[in-house]
């Protein structure tokens, strides 16, 4: 028997920080190997942990929404058999999984540990620790592999001599220190800001103070639209498939993202770079009982109406059960807000960074309006597409929408199929 | 709502003035907190166990006492002393100007760092509150503190044993020890851990007669079983009766009933000295109305930057790791600038062992044993300090340094020590553990000589296959 502590596992997409959900494994209890310990939630999706090995929970690190780093500790494990190699197991941090590793206590003498760290000394350590790095995926350069205070800036990408000048945010810094906050009086409730909600704040207040968004509103002729969707619905239905407006606008940004590759990119402000996507991934928003979850539709440029229907379809079962994987969650090149579907007219969509756009499709309504000469009464379809200035000018926002209107007031053109990026 | 329960809006507070707490209020008010430092004894509990009742006077014990073994013993090298003499009257006022000295001074420092002192029994109430209730008189008005942050730092207590209640007459523990005024003729002392055996070697050497029972097979038994073999020549040279695998029964009319497999027996003692360990000090925190959950042992569940919630954290003798002073302060700077929102974690590579038996015992980093357990592949050498020409000097031949490291690397992952001052010796392997010193880096710094240190330095050029000082050595 041995015990040891386990530090809450990178569960990839680089996060760095997960809610415990619920402790399936109450302390004392025993588990086998790869059975599930604990239940996270990142940013992305509600993860399970399971035990490294057979054995018993000695300790739970964390309460039920309580938010842990990764790396630092999880529980504390009595492994029925021999202490795992927790290396193994995608753990990030070896700075702290092991400082916590003796079973040293109280009631006994002084003990030591025997779990290897990452060498450096203190002072590397503590500055790996100021920039947020995991000493342990850094490579030592020093003699016996020592990782030296210029590896660790050499990993994190900040020089010496502009390390006045960058500043890398604390990953709560918007979380410590509150700027306005009236306490609680009278009867008000307050409860933790936590899961789902706590992602879409975070990433929310991200976004709004990062991008400077310029949003373009234009109504648009969807009569044609709406017919073609009546035909195609109905061909459709006998293949079983309830076709909604949604896919043919997910087909429309498609397209229209084709053409207009800078709406498909992603800027790296600091290092100064435009990432252009070769694969055109649209997520698509929806509201759940928790909040708003954005799953993907990956490259929804090579898939028919149909199979977009039938994706999306997917997506909001999963979203609904909370099942969604994090590779259903990851991967987004550009986002479709549908709030049309809940009846509102026009929005002003938040961008989903590191995207460089969304677009936001109102309730489409039938409308007295000048046609040909003629009032007549059309359907009218209202949408609002925000994008990054920094990315894209005013004539830029204006020639995508324009894209998007050609498709949409004219969906035989949809049938083209995509065209190469740069075509009319 | 009654007056009493309008709650005195706190910003930082630390509960438990020990080695954990003072460190973390000073540190909070460093950091332009404003601190209030809550002990059940006031100012009179700053410092906590480690200044009042334990480190400290514990080695002003184990001093008086060496002196007194030294004066006479020293004849072969010329010195000797006609009427030696311990009063334990006089090593109590000397003892208290020492404890007084150095808590007066940390008394000191909270003052003028701006730290309120307050004196009562902490309890939380709910997740950002406590309640203060003064232990003295119960029927006073509770104060309740509204917190922004909070530092748990409540320490331990000494383990009791079933059959073996302290009473603070006979039976005792380290804290009554502490406080005698007269040295009783026959002592026993339950546990051989690094309390029962300082203790029991320092009034061995003030001259009583000295019983150690324990539990376990050897004494020092959570410790590496090189170190037990290191001190149990001088326990029977200083007539300490060391039982084994024995079981402290009862004690009554001053007979202790011991019992060892199948049979039972029964020596005669004055004194029972109860040294069996200590438990942590969670029990009457009200945890559970912050719910904050403690492991099996009673110790809280924290994460690397000792936080149980977000705004409450402990340190010390209270969360996982050795109950010892140096990791509780180390702890609770860790612990404070988390709670100020700047990265921090504790993730020292070792937190250094000392044990003030003789010789000393002095532990960093890892053992041969706990790195092959481990998986690591490590080398080791020893050396025994008696080839110290200092240690002849000081006729304190006794003992051994041990170095391990990690094969591939080189680097120095573990330094053991037993003999005279090894508890100094071991801040050098301390620091070359923390630096990941290779086996060059440590013998490549000059030692000075004649000092005990030379051994480290020594170990290394051996353990580089070209020592100085060992003879027909062959290059493995």
């Amino acid at each position: 028997m041995a015990e040891f502590d386990f530090p809450m596992p990178d569960v990839g997409e680089g996060l760095s920080e997960a809610e415990i959900v619920e402790w399936v494994v109450a302390v004392g209890e025993h588990v086998e190997e790869d059975h599930p310990v604990v239940v996270v939630q990142t940013d992305k999706a509600v993860v399970d942990i399971p035990a490294p090995t057979s054995g018993r929970l000695v300790a739970q690190a964390a309460r039920v929404g309580e938010i842990i780093q990764i790396g630092s500790n999880l529980f504390r494990f009595d492994a029925a058999g021999a202490v795992p190699d927790l290396g193994g197991h995608g753990h990030g941090s070896r700075v702290t999984a092991a400082a916590l590793t003796e079973p040293a206590l109280v009631t006994a003498e002084p003990s030591l540990k025997s779990a290897p760290k990452p060498k450096a000394s203190p002072a590397t350590r503590k500055r790996a620790l100021d920039l947020g790095l995991v000493l342990g995926d850094v490579t030592g350069t020093g003699p016996g592999g020592r990782i030296t205070a210029a590896d660790v800036e050499a990993a994190t990408g900040v020089r010496a001599q502009s390390a006045s000048t960058v500043r890398i945010a604390p990953t709560r810094s918007t979380a410590t220190v509150p700027t306005h906050v009236r306490p609680p009086a009278g009867d008000d409730r307050v409860e933790p800001l936590r899961g789902i909600r706590r992602q879409i704040a975070r990433s929310m207040t991200e976004s709004w103070r990062t991008i400077p968004h310029v949003t373009e509103l234009r109504e648009m002729d969807a009569t044609e639209l709406v017919r073609a969707h009546l035909t195609l619905r109905k061909h459709l239905a006998e293949h079983d498939v309830k076709l909604t407006l949604l896919p043919l606008f997910v087909a429309a940004s498609a397209v229209a993202l084709r053409e207009h590759p800078t709406f498909n990119a992603s800027l790296d402000y600091d290092n100064e770079l435009i990432t252009y996507r070769a694969r055109c991934n649209i997520g698509i928003a929806m509201s759940t009982d928790e909040g708003l979850v954005v799953p993907v539709i990956h490259d929804a440029d090579q898939l028919s109406i149909e199979e977009i229907a039938r994706r999306i379809d997917e997506l909001a079962a999963a979203a609904r059960s909370r099942t969604l994987t994090l590779e259903q969650l990851g991967g987004g090149t550009f986002t479709i807000s549908n709030y049309g579907s809940y009846g509102t007219w026009m929005g002003t969509p938040i961008i989903r960074q590191p995207e460089a756009a969304i677009v936001g499709f109102g309730r489409a309504k039938d409308a007295v309006v000048a046609h040909q000469g003629q009032a007549v009464v059309r359907s009218i379809l209202p949408i609002a597409v925000s994008a990054d200035h920094r990315l894209n000018d005013g004539h830029h926002l204006g020639a995508f929408v324009s894209t998007i209107e050609r498709y949409l007031t004219d969906p035989v053109l949809l049938l083209a199929g995509r065209r190469s990026p740069g075509g009319s | 709502m009654v007056v009493g329960e309008i709650p005195v809006l706190a910003d930082l507070v630390v509960v438990g003035a020990g080695p954990g707490g003072y460190a973390a209020a000073l540190r909070g008010a460093q950091l332009g907190r404003d601190v209030v430092l809550i002990d059940r004894d006031g100012h009179h509990g700053v410092g906590g166990t480690c200044l009042t009742v334990g480190c400290i006077p514990s080695k002003a014990l184990i001093e008086t006492a060496n002196h007194f073994e030294h004066a006479k013993n020293m004849a072969h090298t010329g010195l000797s002393f006609v009427g030696a003499a311990v009063d334990m009257g006089v090593w109590q006022q000397w003892k208290g100007t020492v404890v007084d000295g150095l808590t007066g001074g940390i008394r000191h420092l909270l003052r003028t760092a701006g730290v309120s002192v307050i004196t009562g029994h902490a309890q939380l109430s709910r997740l950002d509150q406590l309640v203060v209730t003064d232990p003295i008189r119960p029927l006073a008005l509770a104060q309740y503190f509204q917190f922004n942050d909070l530092v748990l730092a409540t320490g331990s207590r000494p383990a009791e044993l079933p059959g073996l209640a302290r009473d603070g007459i006979s039976v005792l523990n380290s804290t009554d020890v502490l406080a005698l005024d007269h040295l009783p003729e026959r002592i026993a002392v339950i546990g051989a851990g690094y309390i029962g055996l300082e203790l029991g070697t320092a009034l061995a050497k003030l001259g009583a007669n000295v019983t150690i029972v324990e539990y376990g097979p050897r004494v020092l038994p959570t410790m590496d079983a090189m170190f037990a073999r290191a001190i149990d020549r001088r326990l029977s040279q200083l007539g300490i009766n060391v039982l084994l695998d024995t079981a402290a029964v009862r004690f009554d009319n001053h007979v202790l009933h011991l019992s060892t497999g199948d049979t039972t027996s029964q020596i005669e003692a004055e004194i029972v000295v109860v040294a069996v360990g200590r438990i942590p000090n969670t029990d009457q925190l009200g945890l559970d109305a912050a719910g904050i959950t403690v492991d099996e042992r009673g110790l809280v569940c924290v994460g690397a930057d000792r936080r149980a919630t977000r705004h409450i954290t402990a340190i010390g003798d209270i969360v996982s790791g050795p109950a010892l002073a140096h990791k509780a302060t180390a702890e609770a700077a860790v612990a404070v600038e988390a709670l100020c929102g700047h990265p921090a974690a504790f993730a020292p590579t070792t937190v250094p062992a000392v044990v003030f038996c003789d010789p000393e015992i002095a532990s960093a980093g890892v053992t041969v044993d706990q790195a092959r357990a481990a998986g690591r592949d490590v080398g080791a050498v020893m050396i025994p300090m008696g080839a110290s020409g200092r240690a002849a000097t000081m006729d304190a031949r006794d003992g051994f340094l041990q170095l391990v490291w990690e094969l591939d690397s080189q680097t120095v992952i573990g330094v053991h020590i037993a003999g005279a001052h090894a508890s100094e010796l071991i801040a050098e392997a301390v620091l070359a553990i923390e630096m990941a010193a290779t086996l060059e880096d440590v013998a490549g710094s000059i030692h000075a000589h004649p000092t005990l240190s030379e051994q480290l330095g020594e170990a290394a050029h051996l353990a580089l296959d070209r020592p100085v000082h060992v003879p027909n050595h062959v290059r493995r």
